[in-house]
């Protein structure tokens, strides 16, 4: 039996068809203690999820879902380390990669050893790198790093060092990640040979996008650097799960760092793989952001189910979907750092739930991940939001947003800081307005000027749900607390859709086939048994 | 004539001291760590060639006398001298304010040190605003006087300088000083009068001339060395031309010192919060800093990029010969550069050892020799960055048993390549001997 005829589930189904489906969100907002029954605070984030169209009943209903579902039990598991990809049999463990030794179980407990050898090694690294200590070929400092990787190996660490750039740093950090060279040969014009060290980041050391950009690096860097031992211990780091591989690539025991492959590229940046961000805010940064997971992770752990951040957010997503049809979420973050905060959920979110089939390989009959996608706040408001207010998808929508910010003294009276905190206060006063009105629709016009809105162009239908997550200020510890309570709501939607959300089957095929037309580019007569399409595609490209 | 001088360190002993030995009654006064018991037992903060007997000889004659109260000094003067470190503004911002909250006549301050441009004017100011707030009616001057003294000739520099540049509109103040300086200012007039402003600014106008006169010389030797051309020849080129000649033209490994790049820094600093930019004057900070590691970078393709387990001698620490300091010198970033890649590093210096082993760090990875031989005990490689006299003519046989392997990595040019390679030593000056 699947979930959607479950108990739990028809309950639910039933609440919705009574009337909470159809209430509107004014009206839910006629009970002004509303707002503080539905938020909830942990430490430097603060989430009010009053905007999504729940009532208290709701949230029973969704609680016992999840029990029903063996929410508890499968948080354990997740926790502690065992097997819950089943698909690829092995657990997905990076809640242990952000425990520091400490407050684990299980296999979780086990693995702490060598995630602190491999720790340690980074740190040495990190450190020599950003006191100008390791030194290219002609004995200059490093100044530049560019790290080369894709999906899990490049959008964390892009996410999080853009999101800190407030931050100083004694070293520049650069990122190449697509497979059509345009981001390496646009690069490589700036920068100087004798200062520049690349690292490899391939979770599997075979991702051709990672490795063909790393020979062109190798190539520019041929070009004055006669000793190939001293191209490679001076100017490459390796971080993978395969240290055979990186042996075989060149790259010396010494250079690489390692991390498992119980460690899901979408959840690497705890790992080695955030080697960058630690290059930008120093180890001891990067051990604060472990440490804002890991209190979520605690959190997620021991709170009890109506009171626990990921799995409130996990369950009204699922009511979101499964029983209002709402398709779309929009990831809104109020502030230009976290501008690539967006592509991160996008992967995160659809790569680990954008699945039709259950653990046990049955087609599921409900919906399952929802189209993903987002862009800063304020700019977005000059795009995208046209939909959101008078489109026809209903979208749900996730704003966030800093309190402080760090880039200026707030006791400073230059008129450069004032300019800035009104700025600040402007994007805020903006976020809140939005969310707003996407709630209240027309009834957010205040009477004065009810008249200038009477027109069927100018009508704002309102109820579409939000949530807002205020953050104390952008820093190391609240993006490790942000970012653990999304991949952990997204653990809770796939729990209650029995689907596995550590596997991604779904992107292997097209690598496969890529192969194939490469052939056929480079003159393979396999060309022959592919579609006209692609062999009128590919003929184009050939002549 | 009275005079009291506010800073006992380099520049202010030798003025107290100069300024007491043609027969002033001089008062001075510590403003930072100096104690003014030691100070009155002859015990100074730095050495230099004649200050101690200078100094000792004036506390007997009585010209010269030391006092902790700011007050005093004040009460004393009838020029008051402000003579302290760059770095040391906000003790001269309290110097200041006791003169204007305790003078009780005119008023005439001196001032020596290489503070921001547009301080004598500040200075001036405040010392009239607290007279008005006092109700106070007495004359104040602050004149820019600028020292020009370096480190190893400080006392010559004071007593016979190139030139006596004085700042100020006030023609009696000017006339006083003058005056004053009158003993060292005999063969042909010397002083040259301008603006306070102009007077402060050719003070760091010459440092930044300086500095980038040493740091295009390097330039160049570190561009012949591609070209295998021997640096030292085309200096005999370029410092016979009238307009070049031959002073500051000899590339080493960068420059330092407790003044020097201070002054540029400041002077960059000053205009960058002005909203301009000092775009040459950056480089040649930077490029300075990139000098001083250019042993290290030299040993580093030596030893094919592995200096683990290498021992590297190193004969100076100082900045400069003849002075205790290490303060920006080459040896900080050469040493933190070899330790960091895993090499040892025994150390000679006469003098700087002291300095040296306080500015370090965390003080491991780095030996002390009293003797430059015993430094030299199983090194693959010596680097010499300081040119202290006892290192030119060295007993080569000696060095060479001594040495693991006879390599020199020299930072100031001392030997001759020719003669050096003849005793054995594989040699690597800046812009001369081997390539790497």
């Amino acid at each position: 039996m699947g979930v959607e005829n479950s108990e739990a589930w028809q309950a639910l189904k039933s609440h919705c068809q009574q009337g909470v489906g159809d209430v509107h969100l004014k009206t839910l907002f006629e009970d002004c203690g509303r707002a503080n029954s539905f938020s909830i605070e942990l430490d430097e984030l603060f989430l009010d999820f009053s905007k999504n169209r729940i009532t208290e009943e709701t949230i029973g209903l969704l609680v016992s879902l999840a029990k029903q579902q063996e929410l508890p039990e499968w948080i354990n598991r997740l926790l502690t380390g065992d097997n819950v990809n089943d698909t690829e049999d092995r657990p997905a463990m990076h809640s242990a990669l952000r425990a520091s030794g400490a407050d684990v179980e299980g296999e979780a407990l086990n693995v702490q050893a060598e995630i602190g050898v491999q720790f340690d090694k980074m740190e040495h690294i990190v450190n020599k790198i950003r006191s100008g200590q390791w030194r290219g070929y002609s004995g200059k400092p490093i100044t530049d790093v560019v790290n080369i990787g894709v999906g899990g190996s490049d959008l964390g660490p892009l996410m999080v060092t853009h999101a800190l750039q407030t931050i100083n740093s004694p070293i520049n950090l650069h990122f190449i990640s697509s497979i059509d060279g345009t981001q390496t040969s646009n690069l490589l014009k700036s920068l100087n040979r004798e200062t520049t060290l690349f690292v490899l980041a391939s979770k599997s050391f075979t991702t051709i996008d990672t490795l063909s950009n790393a020979e062109t690096a190798r190539d520019w860097l041929e070009e004055a650097i006669s000793d190939s031992k001293t191209l490679l211990s001076q100017h490459f780091l390796g971080v993978s799960t395969k240290p055979d591989m990186m042996t075989k690539w060149g790259i010396p025991e010494e250079n690489q760092l390692l991390f498992w492959d119980w460690v899901g590229g979408r959840y690497s940046m705890w790992s080695v793989i955030g080697l960058p961000i630690a290059l930008k805010v120093g180890m001891s940064g990067f051990k604060e952001m472990l440490a804002g997971a890991h209190l979520m992770d605690h959190h997620f752990g021991t709170a009890e189910l109506n009171k626990n951040i990921p799995v409130l957010m996990g369950l009204i997503d699922v009511w979101n979907i499964n029983f209002l049809n709402i398709q779309a979420k929009a990831i809104l973050p109020y502030d230009a750092r976290l501008k690539y905060l967006p592509s991160y959920f996008e992967q995160l979110v659809m790569e680990s739930n954008g699945k039709s089939v259950n653990r046990s390989g049955e087609k599921v009959s409900y919906k399952t991940c929802p189209i993903l996608w987002g862009e800063v706040g304020p700019n977005a408001q000059h795009a995208f939001y046209q939909l959101l207010h008078q489109g026809t998808q209903p979208v749900m929508c996730d704003f966030i947003a800093p309190i402080e910010r760090d880039d200026f003294d707030r006791n400073s009276v230059s008129d450069k800081d004032g300019s800035l905190r009104n700025q600040h206060e402007l994007a805020m006063a903006n976020c809140f307005a939005q969310s707003r009105v996407l709630m209240l629709g027309d009834a957010a016009i205040p009477d004065s000027i009810k008249e200038k809105f009477n027109s069927p162009f100018k009508h704002y239908p309102g109820n579409q749900p939000s949530n807002t997550i205020l953050l104390k200020t952008i820093s190391p510890k609240t993006l490790g607390m942000l970012v653990a309570l999304y991949e952990h709501k997204t653990f809770v939607e796939s729990v209650i859709w029995e689907i596995n959300p550590f596997d991604q089957w779904g992107v292997e095929l097209g690598k496969l086939i890529a192969k194939e037309a490469h052939a056929a580019i480079k003159g393979d007569e396999s060309i022959c048994t592919f579609d006209s399409s692609t062999q009128n595609l590919i003929k184009r490209l050939v002549k | 004539m009275k005079v009291s001088v506010f800073g006992c360190e380099l520049s202010g002993l030798v003025t107290a001291g100069a300024l007491a030995q043609t027969g002033n009654q001089v008062v001075a006064m510590p403003i930072g760590v100096a104690k003014v018991e030691d100070l009155r037992d002859g015990v100074l903060p730095r050495e230099e060639p004649g200050l101690s007997q200078l100094v000792k000889s004036q506390i007997e004659e009585g010209g010269l006398v030391f006092e902790s109260e700011w007050e005093t000094g004040v009460e004393h003067g009838e020029v008051l001298i402000l003579s302290m470190p760059s770095w040391r503004l906000d003790r001269a911002e309290e110097v200041v304010k006791v003169i204007g909250e305790s003078a009780t006549r005119d008023v005439l301050v001196v001032n020596q040190s290489s503070f921001p441009i547009g301080t004598a004017d500040r200075f001036e100011n405040q010392v009239k605003q607290a007279f008005a707030r006092r109700g106070l009616s007495a004359e104040v001057s602050v004149v820019a006087m600028p020292e020009f003294i370096s480190e190893g000739s400080a006392i010559g520099d004071f007593t016979r300088p190139d030139r006596i540049v004085l700042g100020s509109g006030d023609e009696e103040a000017i006339k006083k000083i003058r005056d004053l300086m009158r003993p060292f200012n005999r063969v042909t007039d010397q002083v040259k009068v301008m603006s306070t402003r102009a007077a402060e600014y050719t003070k760091f106008a010459v440092n930044a001339l300086l500095a980038t006169r040493i740091s295009l010389i390097n330039e160049l030797a570190n561009n012949a060395e591609h070209f295998e051309i021997d640096m030292e020849e085309v200096r005999q080129g370029l410092g016979s031309d009238s307009r070049i000649g031959f002073s500051y033209l000899y590339p080493g490994c960068g420059f330092g010192g407790p003044s020097f790049a201070a002054d540029v820094k400041s002077l960059v600093g000053t205009l960058r919060s002005k909203g301009y930019d000092a775009d040459l004057l950056k480089a040649v900070l930077s490029n300075n800093e990139s000098q001083k590691e250019i042993l290290f970078r030299k040993a580093w393709r030596f030893f094919n990029t592995d200096l683990k387990g290498k021992k590297i001698a190193v004969w100076g620490l100082s900045f400069k010969p003849n002075t205790s300091t290490v303060e920006n010198a080459p040896s900080i970033n050469t040493i933190e550069a070899l330790v960091a890649q895993g090499a040892s590093v025994c150390a000679y210096d006469p003098k700087a050892v002291p300095d040296f082993k306080a500015n370090w760090q965390d003080g491991s990875g780095v030996d002390y020799s009293d003797d430059m031989y015993d430094a030299l005990e199983g090194a693959d490689a010596l680097f010499i960055l300081t040119e202290w006299k006892a290192f030119w003519n060295p007993d080569y046989a000696l060095m060479k048993e001594r040495m693991k392997t006879a390599v020199i990595f020299d930072g100031r040019n001392i030997y001759d390549p020719e003669v050096i390679r003849a005793q054995g030593f594989r040699y690597f000056g800046v812009g001369r001997g081997e390539t790497v």
